[in-house]
């Protein structure tokens, strides 16, 4: 765009909140995504209010795109200015406003990092479960966005769980506000729980109350080790099925392990093909008895070693170790493409299998980790940007991935979003009705398609 | 900053890394999980400023998509490289050593002023000469004139920088250690083998009570100290300005001065010198002539904590010192280093030492070589966020082990008037030994 474009925005805003150098432009041109940069034309950053509805009433008049960034986290391309215009950042928008321990709830700016607001609640012996892999930077904004989930998923649930009530401001600069901090609240369309996940296509959160729990009073932490993958993924069926829901059930298969133990040297061992990082909470009379019905569902499915974290510093690490495995995954490859699909619990031996035959069958390498409690797994393929043949063998096996978890009643996405990483296979997942349905919806807030473009829907060429 | 830069010249230079190859610069994966121990990140909240960020400007001058402006060169020079983004990684993308990388390869490509030629490729050559260039600074402080102008503030009237770097200044020791001591301290007790001590340039010319205080507690622990003084600087401060041909040189004659000096151990306790000496296997990685005894070289440097960890027996008498203190960790020792425990595993060896652990996982104090002059105001961002965690562990004794901290630390403390005794581990340690003796 031209000169008098950014000069403006820094008359409205003030110099200091827009940033539009050659660098600037560049380092807001990705997230977390692999393979996928878009420039803006200029960056705002939000302090407050006033400045979101500026830069939204600014975008109407001049008709551009705004695209919504917290710290850029993202794993399908959501912060991702695809049609260039202004990225909006909410990061110094990162106060936690009110903790209401009387109440149960905390109310926040969209920047607040994930991890600040554990550490601010659980000191007051509360709790807010949703843990994303990058909660150490991630924001509450980004994760309502994206609904985002996490290791604790399968027993706490996900992001949206949690959100109470949203302040958002629409395309034109209006404010609404959805929601109130009662735990009963029908009063018309529930809009709050619709926003969460709308990846920034819909509105702008500025205020956000989120839902808190007591915190739990103990934990056990178990490290499962196995010979075969599929043994690994019977167990989280079998510890299932024995009505048993633990707080965390995460698996890494042995390209995983290998990659997490170069980095955390914890002495992971590399010889092992699975292993499952199993954590009941609550109650110590309650987690006692889950504790005896995981090592007998670990027991059951051939463990070859079950290990219970002996320290909180021995379950911390595991838990960082596990944080870290997508990371980790990078040093192998130059590139690492990552997939979020979910499946019901009983399929994921299954699943599994498939991914190991395409794996063999294209002859790409795939680590796979993920959140096997919920069903929710990330094959990841280590892989070379510029070896063409190779990437394309990549996209080819994904397909047969995804078509698999469809038919196995899955999803394409159980965490990450649709972005523009996944909004090809939307439609095949959801069908062409709902599709249009949800264009509409779009529609009817954001008529001239300015809120983040390019993202859930497929673009049309 | 000069505008003498060619951006193609420099896109160039870029393109040919050698030390990092592509591969690495591609294995950044942009998760983000740098983003928050970066403390420029921190400071500036804005992605330009992040590990991730210098990667992708780095890989996209080597692509073409962006020219080598004078923004980018800039960019560049705001790394403090404390390479806390390495140690937290999962990886292994080294982009602190590849932001230095970069800026060796712009430096090579456009002139340099004066007076980096002066400090760089002369000055730092000789500790003597360095010794002569801090002697006004020697004289104002002794005519009694610093007092008179700090109770002024008369600098402030000249230069506020001039002002900034007055209040940074230590106090000075009357000479250099190196002119004070002899170049072999037998051991105290049987000889347990042959240290070679590094008096680096910070350390000798102004540090020099502390060095002292380490080679007694080198001596203590059964080991004779030889302490060359021909030494030159360990280059720290060329690598971090991008000169590297100068830097070689001092390099090798540091390998070459020890290794006729037959000693078991090279010792330093200065965090910096320790880092850069155990890098020096790397710099000589492609002269094959060389590379053996850079690397017998840096397979014996020890940072003192290190060395004191692994050599101190339980027959050691550590006196009792009823203090409030933390540890520092120098950016150079915990993550150029990797070193963590020996510092914490020493002072926890200390009876009645209450020790207590920085909240801030290793943030950097802000000190960096020169970046607290270069890039002031940041600096003094970096540094107060690590005043405040210090607050909170409400300590008497603040400790390290790096002089650039030390000095810093001391500014902060004297700034924000907290009080605290800023110290480096040798002193603390020669305290705890000398009562121990008294008591034992």
């Amino acid at each position: 765009m031209n000169k008098t474009f950014t000069s403006r925005l820094e008359e409205l805003l003030g110099s200091k909140k827009v940033l539009s150098s050659a660098s600037e432009l560049l380092c807001y041109s990705y997230d977390a995504t692999p393979l996928t940069s878009f420039k803006p034309d200029a960056i705002v950053r939000a302090y407050n209010e006033e400045d979101i509805q500026k830069v939204l009433e600014f975008a109407t008049q001049e008709n551009i795109p705004v695209t919504t960034r917290g710290s850029g986290t993202g794993l399908s391309g959501g912060s991702v200015p695809v049609k260039g215009g202004i990225v909006l950042v909410t990061t110094a928008m990162n106060k936690i406003i009110e903790i209401d321990s009387e109440d149960l709830s905390v109310t926040v700016e969209p920047g607040v990092i994930t991890a600040n607001l554990h550490s601010a609640v659980e000191a007051l012996d509360l709790f807010y479960p949703p843990d994303p892999g990058s909660m150490k930077i991630s924001t509450i904004g980004g994760n309502v966005a994206e609904n985002a989930g996490g290791l604790r998923g399968l027993k706490y649930g996900i992001t949206g769980d949690y959100v109470m009530s949203l302040d958002t401001f629409l395309v034109d600069g209006s404010k609404v506000k959805y929601g109130t901090k009662c735990v009963k609240d029908v009063a018309g369309y529930n809009m709050t729980k619709f926003l969460v996940g709308t990846e920034g296509t819909i509105g702008v959160f500025s205020k956000i109350v989120l839902k808190l729990v007591p915190k739990p009073k103990t934990k056990k932490t178990f490290l499962a080790l196995y010979d075969d993958v599929i043994d690994a993924a019977r167990t989280v069926s079998t510890i299932i099925s024995r009505k048993v829901i633990p707080s965390t059930l995460e698996l890494m298969d042995q390209v995983t392990i290998n990659c997490v133990e170069d980095y955390s040297q914890i002495g992971l061992p590399r010889d092992v093909v699975a292993l499952l990082l199993i954590e009941a909470d609550g109650h110590p009379a309650v987690v006692a008895e889950e504790a005896n019905v995981i090592e007998e569902a670990c027991k059951a499915n051939n463990v070859r070693t079950l290990k219970i974290a002996k320290s909180k510093q021995e379950s911390d690490e595991l838990f960082t170790a596990r944080r870290m495995a997508l990371s980790a995954l990078a040093r192998a490859k130059p590139t690492t493409i990552l997939e979020d699909i979910t499946v019901p619990r009983p399929a994921i031996p299954e699943m599994m299998a498939l991914i190991r035959e395409v794996a063999g069958k294209f002859n790409i390498l795939i680590g796979t980790f993920g959140h096997a409690g919920d069903g929710n797994l990330h094959p990841t393929c280590l892989t070379d940007e510029r070896d063409l043949d190779e990437i394309h063998r990549v996209h080819e096996a994904y397909e047969i991935i995804f078509d698999k978890a469809i038919s196995l009643g899955g999803t394409i996405s159980g965490e990450h979003g649709t972005g523009i990483a996944k909004s090809k296979y939307l439609p095949s997942m959801v069908g062409p009705k709902a599709i249009e349905l949800m264009r509409k919806i779009k529609a009817c807030f954001d008529p001239s398609g300015r809120l983040n473009p390019g993202k859930i829907f497929p673009i049309e060429r | 900053m000069r505008k003498n830069l060619d951006p193609d010249d420099i896109a160039v230079a870029l393109s040919t890394l050698d030390v990092h190859d592509y591969g690495d610069v591609l294995q950044c994966m942009r998760c983000g999980l740098c983003l928050p121990t970066c403390p420029t990140y921190r400071t500036d909240g804005v992605e330009t400023q992040s590990p991730r960020g210098r990667v992708a400007l780095i890989k996209a001058v080597i692509d073409g998509k962006m020219r080598a402006s004078e923004e980018f060169v800039e960019h560049i020079y705001h790394c403090l490289d404390c390479r806390n983004c390495q140690t937290v990684c999962p990886a292994g993308v080294k982009a602190g050593e590849l932001v230095l990388e970069a800026r060796y390869r712009i430096e090579e490509n456009r002139t340099q002023p004066l007076i980096k030629k002066f400090l760089l490729n002369y000055a730092i050559l000789d500790q003597k000469r360095l010794s002569k260039l801090l002697a006004p600074l020697k004289l104002y402080q002794i005519s009694g004139l610093q007092a008179l102008v700090r109770k002024y503030d008369i600098l402030k009237l000249i230069s506020d920088d001039l002002q900034f770097m007055e209040a940074l200044s230590p106090k000075l020791p009357s000479r250099p250690l190196s002119e004070e001591i002899s170049e072999e301290i037998p051991a105290l007790g049987a000889e347990r083998g042959r240290v070679g001590f590094f008096l680096g340039c910070a350390m000798n010319l102004i540090f020099a009570d502390t060095s002292r205080a380490t080679i007694e507690n080198l001596t203590r622990a059964g080991f004779r100290v030889i302490v060359p003084k021909e030494i030159q600087c360990c280059g720290t401060p060329n690598i971090a300005e991008g000169e590297r041909k100068i830097y070689r040189e001092m390099a090798e004659n540091t390998i070459k001065i020890f290794a006729d000096r037959r000693v078991d151990y090279i010792v330093t306790d200065c965090a910096a010198c320790g880092s850069e000496l155990k890098t020096y296997r790397e710099i000589f990685r492609k002269n094959p002539t060389f590379v053996g005894k850079a690397e017998e070289f840096s397979n014996k440097v020890r940072d003192v904590s290190e060395f004191l960890d692994s050599v101190w027996t339980s027959d050691i008498k550590l006196g009792p010192l009823p203090e409030i203190v933390c540890f520092h960790d120098p950016c150079h020792l915990r993550h150029g280093q990797k070193l963590t425990s020996p510092q914490r595993n020493l002072l926890n060896r200390i009876p009645q030492l209450d020790y207590r652990e920085l909240p801030d996982e290793g943030q950097c104090c802000g000190s960096a070589g020169i970046y607290n002059i270069t890039h002031r105001n940041r600096s003094m961002r970096i540094l107060q966020s690590k005043i405040e965690a210090i607050e909170k562990t409400k300590v008497e004794t603040v400790i390290s082990s790096n002089p650039g901290c030390l000095m810093q630390l001391a500014y902060g403390a004297r700034r924000w008037n907290k009080g605290w005794n800023v110290v480096h581990i040798s002193e603390v340690l020669n305290r705890s030994l000398r009562s121990g003796e008294k008591t034992g």
